[in-house]
């Protein structure tokens, strides 16, 4: 274009020169005839230049088409801007599973229908606000809805994030890590890390945690908090269980203290320990169902250890852990007790295939040898994808004959992780 | 996404691949890459291998194509709590994931 309209320029400056050059005598016959002749070629060339603008015209995008373009790019360019730089980030992920069980002396049925919503706030690199609304039906039709976390996260410095809120239990792995039906490899917790065993399930309170390199490939990990701590039911006169589902109250008036120190020495290999204190009390009667209130404070510890690791297509990990509850004489139940348990897992991905191999082990026992269990686990996945599984498990359970703890199950789950 | 190897051998081939870029080239090109440039490589490549190293210690692998760029931001802040990252770490794990979706 720029090249024709130069072209175009110089022709026309020519033919103007030739057109006003003056009709002088001095110019001679054969002269006139050339330059005559060179102005009739002049003016063809000029009229097929003109022509050839003309069709370059007609080709190109006009100016009003160059700014819609213009305008679009630019709103693609904002809108673009837009999802990248707001100072609030809102995501919703969480995970959502079926399953069907079938246990010795009892009647199969498909025992899950969990809709586990995540949503994730972030406040430019501040602040991280973190919630899970666990919704599910339960065995009579009701619409069970639990808030299973809602945590603030504040990141405070580089290595320190300050916590709080409801957030999952930092003492120990298995809950805080692992419960998500698309990450728990089998298609049940480990015996004693559901609701009500020897493992604390969350925490009402505030702390912090974070983590450190160390060295080229080390890492440290960390979480203390302080909170409410849980509370008792008792059975009669004896007790009955923990509840740490986390309460927004603290009946006993002391709090809990506790935390995780993890420590990964080479990539894929993890080792954590927990620990935690302070005071609980009964504040339920399981049997009749009544409220207690001014029941006496007792001690709670909590003491943990776990371990993962990771080569090739193997997965290995196991997990220690205990809740223990002091002797209290005014009590209504006065002898206290150890809940403890722990499992090893191994599993395995058979490449280039999608399925995988499950093999768990796992004793929990209780104050209350109704409530004691050993487990073999054995199961089958399928990953249709990283977060979308299908699960097959067998449990070979054995507790105290004539109890549910003792009855073998078999359990189909599938879960996706969105 | 197929499998675990498959990530980290992809991590790690990118990883190779800006290492060389930034130690290799830059003498054929006009003008050489600008420190922010060969910064933002070196992120990338650390964010490869830290993402290799620590994103399937508790669950499989999940492929940086799950979300887009601003969906990473909240995921890997959610993770970093999770995994006891530092802000530094999880920083270079989102701008791997950012670039490799
Ligand atoms: C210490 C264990 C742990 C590590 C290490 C870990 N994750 Fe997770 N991840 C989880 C848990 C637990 C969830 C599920 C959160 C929930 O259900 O509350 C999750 C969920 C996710 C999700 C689903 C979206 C969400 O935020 O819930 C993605 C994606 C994810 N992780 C990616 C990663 C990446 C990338 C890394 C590496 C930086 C990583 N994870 C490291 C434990 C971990």
């Amino acid at each position: 274009m720029e090249l024709s309209n130069a072209t175009f320029a110089r022709t026309l400056i020519a033919a103007g020169m030739l057109l006003v050059l003056p009709d002088s005598a001095a110019i001679a016959d054969d002269g006139l005839g050339l330059l005559k002749r060179e102005v009739n070629e002049l003016r063809k060339e000029l009229a097929e230049v003109k022509a050839e603008l003309k069709q370059q015209r007609k080709q190109a995008a006009s100016k009003d088409e160059v700014s819609v373009v213009e305008n679009k790019v630019a709103r693609v360019e904002r809108q673009h801007g837009d999802w990248k730089d707001t100072n609030s980030t809102l995501h919703v992920a969480g995970y959502a599973d079926i399953g069907y069980a079938d246990a010795q002396n009892s009647t199969g049925s498909f025992n899950q229908a969990r809709f586990n919503p995540i949503f994730h706030f972030l406040y430019k690199d501040l602040l991280l606000l973190e919630a899970e609304a666990e919704t599910g039906i339960s065995s009579t039709g009701s619409t069970e809805f639990n808030l299973e976390y809602a945590t603030m996260d504040l990141f405070l410095t580089d290595n320190i994030t300050v916590f709080g809120g409801k957030f999952l239990s930092p003492m120990g792995y298995f809950r805080q890590n692992l419960h998500p039906s698309w990450i728990n490899k089998f298609p049940s917790a480990p015996i004693g890390f559901g609701h009500d065993g020897a493992a604390p399930e969350a925490g009402v309170g505030a702390g912090v945690r974070g983590g450190f390199g160390v060295g080229a490939r080390s890492q440290l990990n960390y979480a203390l908090y302080i909170g409410n701590g849980p509370e008792l039911a008792s059975d009669g006169s004896e007790l009955d269980g923990v509840k740490s589902g986390g309460f927004t109250r603290d009946a006993d008036g002391k709090k809990v203290i506790g935390g995780r120190l993890g420590i990964v020495p080479i990539p894929h290999l993890e080792f954590g320990v927990s620990a935690g204190g302070g005071k609980t009390s009964v504040t339920k009667d399981e049997g009749s169902g009544t409220a207690i209130v001014g029941d006496a404070a007792r001690d709670y510890t909590v003491l943990g250890a776990d371990f993962a690791y990771q080569r090739k297509q193997l997965d290995l990990r196991g997990e220690y852990i205990q809740q223990r509850v002091g002797d209290a004489s005014a009590s209504v139940a006065p002898r206290g007790g150890t809940w403890k348990t722990w499992y090893v897992q191994a599993a395995y991905r058979l490449l280039p295939t999608k399925w995988e191999g499950v093999l768990r082990y796992g004793d929990f026992d209780s104050p209350h040898d109704v409530q004691d269990q050993q487990q073999w686990g054995v199961g089958m996945n399928y990953l249709f994808g990283p977060n979308l599984i299908a699960k097959l498990g067998y449990e070979f359970n054995q507790g105290q004959s004539g109890t549910v703890a003792d009855d073998n199950r078999l359990l189909l789950q599938f879960s996706y992780g969105f | 996404m197929s499998n675990q190897k498959y990530f980290a051998a992809r991590a790690a081939l990118i990883a190779a691949a800006l290492g060389a870029f930034s130690i290799g080239l830059p003498s054929a090109a006009a003008e050489k890459p600008s420190q922010k440039a060969q910064a933002n490589a070196a992120e990338f490549a650390r964010g490869a291998r830290l993402w290799a190293e620590n994103c399937n210690r508790c669950h499989n692998m999940r492929d940086p194509k799950d979300y887009r760029d601003e969906q990473w931001r909240p995921v890997i802040a959610h993770m970093r709590v999770r995994a006891g990252l530092s802000g530094d770490q999880a920083h270079a794990i989102l701008r791997f994931l950012q670039e490799s979706n």
